[in-house]
């Protein structure tokens, strides 16, 4: 993992570094390759240029050329005949004619070669041989010389008009015009270009050359100024490549490098002569401009580049950072999965060593009881330790079974009314033998309760308070102390809910403030010495709080080690929808007797609210007194509560008092929070005619106090004949496949509460029998779940979907052998009121039946 | 043989049902019923066809038939069957049928030893 954290940055480094060398090379190689195109369009583009513009001169020195030849052919068409030297008049006029053609010099040119001047100074031909032969062919040619002052021309020769004679052997008409003449014409030597030309012979003398040159010959020229650098080799190419073309009059272009200068050079003859035009174009400025446009066009593609680079460097920068940051989730996130993974081993290994004790007691018992066969007192003594340890062993598995199902999302709450009044009874019934086997003191207080039926899963909240008071009297050493205490507040909710405060609190070991924290994590346990000898899987408090988020309440938890440990349990409960108005009893008197103030005066409101008027008395003294002050007043109290445990005198001592002195005539119920089961002979021998127990609802009073209604004395298990009382004549359909099942269930309903039971042996027949009954006719269906042809569910779902008044309305109660919570759910989605497990429990079903019937 | 003892060696609870019932007269009257109980046949039956629904609800009614007269032992092993059969059979079936029908015959055994011996 560490590897990859840093191997992945590295990748993304190097990538970046061989994403900018790449772009830098591409960029680099793309910039020279267009510097060497541009360089070589240079070159193609000035070759054309040059020699178009060579071409140019040339025709543009042909035409000027051809202008001054026909000139002068027309003054040699004057020329009547040979005897032109004899006659002055005409030769005259030839020089009048001339002169106004700016001709220079005017001659004729003899067969010999001779030049007869008209006018002008005495001048030759420089290479008389080429002129002479031309023009004796009859062609019109140009060619340089000098006069007698030295002074360079071009001669322009026509042939005579005439045929030459022996007394005058004329050839040729010559005519003579400034070397300036052709440079001005041709504006060889203007220097507003970079352009310049020359004209040289094949021999590569200067016809007509640059100011500045001295040098005769052109090559002579080309020689001097390449021996100071280039090597002569090249040379010689140039200058025999140079005199080829001229040799053979066809155009010559190439490239040479004049002082540094590379510059492109053309050469092509001229007509009417033996000359050729050689004209240069440095290309110096030229590349000069390209040049500058070259950078700056590098310059535009380097900082595109750059610019390109920087965006992909801030990509990869923040990449890089993301990457980065993922990296480090992922760590943490390996980091909580490893310690998820160690807490789970480490359960295990408790959980193993948990699941081991329990097992090894059960199979030593076993082993104990197998040798001990017949020793029956030793026999029970281990089936005793055998089913104690299995029932911790259930209990362990339980709670890895309940947490399995948190972790898997599995657990779902079952919503119905529940009465805390119930509750709280179930829960001091499975405390108390543990509590009295620790010689625990245990508290009960209940008050401010004004909604006693809510709707909560009941069998969850139980588990909550069983985990909690598990929990203090385990961790309370003997002797200690456990208060639990209920009370309700308004709930921020709305006028619908109550909030229910649940505290429950120890004066045990308590816990240090880091387990606090974790206290709730499953599988954890504080590692004490004291913690290790007590048996648990650590999960408790994770299912615990687990419950109470799924229920949209709270736990808090406040605790010092050595002190105690407080758990408070806040829960928002919707109130339950349900009659109390019945709750009503005469206006009798009462006494309540309790050493706790608050529990008498939560007890007194509870009997105010059912119609009773009670007065209370916080010991047995003042309440003996209050007893010979009615007694006296013949107003005796109709019932007297009597706590058990009072300061001085006791409940049970109080009691046989009452008895002693004012006759047997008042009932007397002794308040206990305890199972009275081992002081209920001394309780009765003293005089007690009931109990009731702690925690004393409204409900609980009700109950407690309602069967003293009819008689005014004497304690009636009688409770199946009260329910009977609502019940008798009702018609009840009984789906059951199962004769011996339908024989109980109708020998008890019958007998028991007077139903008039109707037997339907599968659901098809429930149905049937339902649906072919007039409404109303049954008041209630008991339908097993598990039967041939269709299911109790099926029947059910059939039934609420029949078109009568009553389809919706009649109670269907499942009655069935399967009681997990699942199967509740099941049966109470299909439609059907309630749930009762087998074995068929009389009073269970007639209280459902009651409760459904009475809507 | 009184109730109680049949009781005893068929593993259930006599307490437990003479609280429920009431009667002695109607316990005996029950007890001697599952003799024609069928639903033990059904059950054997309904494995040898394969049939593992019908076995459910078998084992189911034994279960409930067992809750009902405080047949304790066979409740327990019945209702061990009928969680296996649950959700289709699962590998340790064939077992427990055998637990039942083992446990079945002693339960028959008990009620017609008590019978015989003139309980009545």
């Amino acid at each position: 993992m560490r590897e990859i954290t840093a191997s992945v940055p590295r990748f993304l480094r190097r990538s970046l570094v061989l994403v900018l060398a790449v772009s830098a090379a591409i960029f680099l190689a793309l910039a020279s390759f267009m510097n060497r195109q541009s360089a070589s369009t240079i070159r193609n583009v000035s070759q054309m240029y040059m020699s178009d513009l060579g071409e140019q001169i040339a025709f543009h020195f042909e035409t000027a050329i051809t202008l001054r030849l026909d000139q002068l052919n027309a003054l040699a068409q004057t020329i009547s005949s040979a005897d032109i030297h004899h006659d002055l008049e005409e030769q005259k006029e030839l020089i009048i004619n001339a002169r106004a053609r700016e001709f220079t010099h005017l001659a004729f040119l003899l067969e010999d070669g001779s030049l007869d001047m008209l006018y002008g100074r005495q001048m030759q031909v420089t290479d008389p041989k080429a002129f002479i032969a031309s023009l004796s062919g009859h062609e019109p040619k140009v060619a340089v010389g000098t006069d007698a002052a030295g002074n360079d021309l071009i001669l322009l020769g026509v042939p005579a008009g005439h045929t030459p004679t022996e007394e005058y052997p004329c050839l040729a008409l010559v005519a003579a015009l400034p070397v300036s003449y052709i440079s001005e014409t041709l504006s060889l030597n203007e220097n507003a270009g970079h352009i310049y030309s020359f004209i040289i012979r094949k021999d590569g003398t200067f016809v007509i050359r640059s100011a500045e040159d001295s040098r005769s010959s052109y090559f002579e020229r080309v020689r001097a100024l390449y021996n100071k650098a280039a090597d002569s080799k090249d040379l010689d190419l140039y200058i025999g490549a140079l005199s080829a073309a001229m040799e053979s009059q066809t155009n010559y272009s190439t490239e040479i490098v004049v002082e540094g200068d590379p510059r492109q050079m053309f050469c092509t003859k001229l007509s009417h002569s033996e000359w050729f035009l050689l004209t240069f174009m440095p290309y110096t400025e030229l590349d000069q401009m390209v040049n500058g446009f070259t950078s700056r066009w590098t310059a535009a593609v380097f900082s595109a580049c750059i610019l390109i680079l920087a965006v992909l460097l801030v990509i990869f920068a923040k990449y890089l950072q993301m990457t980065k940051r993922q990296m480090l989730e992922l760590d943490q996130a390996r980091k909580a999965a490893d310690q998820a993974n160690k807490a789970k081993s480490e359960f295990l290994s408790n959980m193993s060593h948990d699941i081991r004790t329990p097992m090894n007691a059960i199979v030593g018992m076993t082993a104990i009881a197998v040798t001990n066969i017949d020793n029956k007192e030793q026999v029970q003594n281990c089936l005793r330790k055998i089913t104690m340890s299995s029932k911790h062993l259930l209990g362990l598995i339980n709670d890895v079974l309940d947490m399995s199902k948190i972790e898997s999302g599995k657990m779902t709450l079952n919503m119905d009314q529940a009465s805390l009044r119930e509750i709280m009874d179930s829960i001091v019934n499975i405390v108390q033998p543990q509590v009295k086997a620790k010689r625990q003191q245990f508290n009960i207080s209940i008050h401010d309760i004004s909604t006693e039926n809510v709707c909560c899963d009941s069998v969850r909240l139980n588990q909550v308070l069983i985990n909690l008071l598990g929990n203090a009297v385990k961790f309370t050493p003997e002797g200690g102390t456990i208060e639990v205490a209920l009370y309700e507040e308004d709930s921020p909710k709305g006028e619908d809910y109550v909030q229910i405060h649940i505290k429950v609190k120890d004066n045990g070991i308590g816990m240090s403030e880091e387990y606090q924290k974790k206290i709730f994590d499953s599988f954890s346990r504080e590692d004490t010495a004291r913690v290790q000898k007590t048996e648990g899987t650590g999960l408790g408090m994770a299912i615990t709080k687990y419950i109470v988020d799924a229920m949209g309440g709270s736990i808090a938890v406040r605790s010092k080690a050595g002190e105690g440990t407080e758990f408070h349990v806040t829960l928002d409960l919707l109130r339950a929808v349900i009659q109390e108005a019945d709750m009503v009893l005469p206006e009798w008197s009462m006494l309540v007797v309790d050493d706790d103030r608050q529990l008498c005066e939560s007890a007194i409101a509870s009997l105010k609210a059912i119609g009773v008027e009670p007065d209370w008395a916080l010991d047995a003294e003042s309440a003996m007194k209050m007893v010979e002050e009615r007694h006296n007043r013949h107003d005796d109290y109709h019932i007297i509560l009597l706590d058990w445990k009072l300061p001085g005198i006791d409940g049970i001592a109080a009691a046989r008092e009452i008895r002693r002195r004012w006759g047997d005539d008042i009932p007397i119920l002794l308040i206990s929070a305890y199972d009275w089961s081992e002081i209920e002979n001394e309780a009765r021998e003293a005089g007690v005619t009931g109990f009731i127990a702690k925690p004393l609802f409204k409900s609980t009073l009700f109950y407690g106090l309602r069967q003293f209604v009819d008689t005014g004395g004497g304690v009636e298990d009688d409770q199946i004949g009260i329910s009977r009382a609502g019940l008798e004549g009702l018609r009840v359909l009984l789906a059951e496949d199962n004769d011996l099942n339908w024989e109980i269930a109708n020998e008890l309903l019958t007998e028991e509460l007077g139903l008039q039971l109707e037997w339907a042996e599968n659901g098809q027949i429930c149905l049937a029998k339902f649906d072919g009954s007039p409404e109303g006719y049954y008041d209630a269906i008991l339908m097993d779940i598990r039967m041939p042809v269709m299911t109790g569910y099926d029947a059910t779902k059939a039934i609420r979907g029949l078109n009568r008044e009553d389809a919706a309305t009649v109670p269907i109660i499942a009655m069935t052998a399967d009681a997990f919570s699942e199967d509740i759910k099941k049966c109470l989605d299909c439609g059907m009121n309630a749930h009762v497990s087998k074995p068929i429990d009389v009073r269970e079903v007639a209280r459902l039946l009651a409760k459904f019937i009475r809507k | 043989m009184t109730l109680q003892e049949c009781y005893i060696q068929l593993g259930g609870n006599y307490d437990d049902v003479i609280r429920r019932l009431r009667s002695e007269r109607l316990v005996t009257k029950f007890v001697l019923k599952f003799l024609d109980d069928g639903s033990c046949t059904l059950l054997l039956n309904s494995m040898e066809e394969k049939n593992y629904d019908e076995a459910f609800r078998a084992a189911h009614t034994i279960k409930g038939v067992c809750q009902n007269l405080s047949f304790t032992r066979l409740y327990e092993i019945s209702g061990k069957l009928n969680e296996a059969l649950r959700n289709g059979p699962t590998p340790e079936v064939p077992a427990l049928v055998e637990d039942v029908k083992e446990e079945y015959q002693k339960t028959i055994d008990a009620i017609r030893a008590f019978k015989e011996s003139g309980g009545l």
